[in-house]
């Protein structure tokens, strides 16, 4: 058992020889390969990250721009919804103003018709109660007038005129 | 033959006696199983490179970056610093050689080479000779014989810290080739120990042996998946330990 800790240095200098030969083929026939392919695949990923993270940093611009433009489309559609009010609002005022012009006039029209067809109504009626005066004056005159007759004469008259100031209103 | 010369027979070298002349070439049960251990690696390794198209060679060259990954970010960019990446291939074929060497002792005929002081000691030595190799690279040859010292020691302590630090580097080299030889040395005497308790039982009695075989299985079986895992942590930690020894030159102040 005491041979476990005697060290044999042939097999000791074989280990060495061995090992490092080892260290040289592997080096030469798989690690470089694998090591480089795993280089590259890593560059790869590198390389699809920052093409990742530029098209993603483009994305984020356009995006921007984007929001900065509807931002900009939506202050000028309100400054224009605010301006169609006003006009709307002006046009409404004008159109109140003209509509409340017209009535006047229309109404002062009226009324002056009104007054002229009423003057000329009243004249109407004063040259009607002439011309039945005279004609009551006629008939009395024409006519032995009793008392009587002459009282039943002024009430005809009376209600001709009646009459005919009822038609006139 | 006793239970101590039955273990020393399973664990020992056995040399094969080939002479060349009068010159003793060190052909033994060790050196002809790391001869196998080597070849196996050459061929898994390489299998592991060469591109192909088949799924299986995907798989196996996916299988092949992901180690080489695993010892760059776990063990040598961890110990050494980005500098370490020049040493990957040789801590590459460190790791897979002594987890294959651990290996192989658990395939009925193999040795346990690990096990092995003279195989443990020079893979030691090659670790030791990158360390220096590094130290030199790093700093050039006044510089790594210069940071034997360490920073701010006062020029009396001088001839004290140098021995001090000279032998604390042959120490670490030492360790490193004990520790792997103890730990694989030590779980393959406990296996054969709990076989060996079925004989000696049954030397006494017959029956007394069968009824011991059941624990002493079930144990063997435990102690055989410990040995699995523990082929693994120490080829773990014989690179790790290196990276971590390489790093203390290359950065040492």
């Amino acid at each position: 058992m005491e041979n476990l800790l005697n060290p044999d240095f042939g097999v000791m200098a074989l280990t060495i020889v061995n090992f490092l030969l080892l260290v040289w083929l592997l080096h030469k026939f798989a690690w470089k390969s694998i090591i480089g392919a795993l280089e590259k695949r890593e560059q790869q990923i590198a390389q699809d990250k920052e093409t990742a993270a530029l098209a993603r940093q483009e994305a984020q611009n356009i995006k921007a721009e984007l929001d900065a433009k509807l931002k900009e489309i939506s202050n000028e559609a309100a400054l224009k919804m605010q301006e169609a009010v006003a006009v709307g609002n002006a046009q409404k005022e004008q159109i109140l103003a003209e509509t409340q012009k017209q009535a006047e006039q229309l109404l002062a029209q009226a009324k002056e018709q009104i007054a002229a067809e009423k003057t000329k109504a009243l004249a109407d009626v004063r040259e009607q109660v002439v011309s039945m005066a005279l004609l009551a004056a006629v008939k009395i005159t024409q006519q032995q007038i009793t008392q009587e007759t002459a009282a039943s004469a002024v009430d005809e008259v009376l209600r001709e005129v009646k009459q005919a100031g009822v038609k006139t209103h | 033959m006793e239970v101590s010369e039955t273990i020393a027979h399973h664990i020992l070298d056995h040399d094969l006696g080939v002479m060349i002349g009068a010159f003793h070439l060190p052909i033994t049960a060790h050196t002809l199983t790391m001869l196998g251990v080597s070849i196996v690696l050459f061929v898994v390794a390489v299998l592991l490179s060469v591109r192909g198209k088949s799924l299986l060679s995907r798989l196996l060259n996916t299988v092949g970056e992901e180690y080489v990954a695993f010892m760059r970010d776990g063990i040598v960019v961890p110990g050494i610093g980005k500098e370490g990446i020049a040493f990957l291939p040789y801590f590459c074929t460190l790791f897979l050689f002594i987890l294959f060497s651990n290996l192989a002792g658990l395939i009925p005929q193999m040795k346990t080479i690990t096990s092995n002081i003279s195989v443990t000691g020079g893979l030691a030595l090659c670790s030791g000779g990158l360390i220096v190799y590094a130290g030199i690279k790093t700093h050039g040859l006044w510089g790594f014989i210069k940071s034997f010292i360490p920073g701010g020691t006062p020029w009396w302590l001088v001839p004290l810290m140098f021995p001090l630090e000279v032998i604390s580097l042959i120490i670490r080299v030492c360790v490193l080739a004990i520790r792997l030889f103890a730990n694989m040395l030590s779980g393959h005497m406990v296996l054969l120990s709990l076989l060996l308790i079925i004989f000696i039982i049954g030397q006494m009695s017959k029956m007394a042996g069968v009824g011991a075989a059941f624990p002493a299985m079930g144990l063997e079986i435990f102690m055989t998946f410990l040995e699995l895992l523990v082929a693994f942590l120490q080829a773990y930690v014989f690179s790790l330990l290196t990276s971590i020894y390489v790093g203390l030159v290359v950065h040492s102040h």
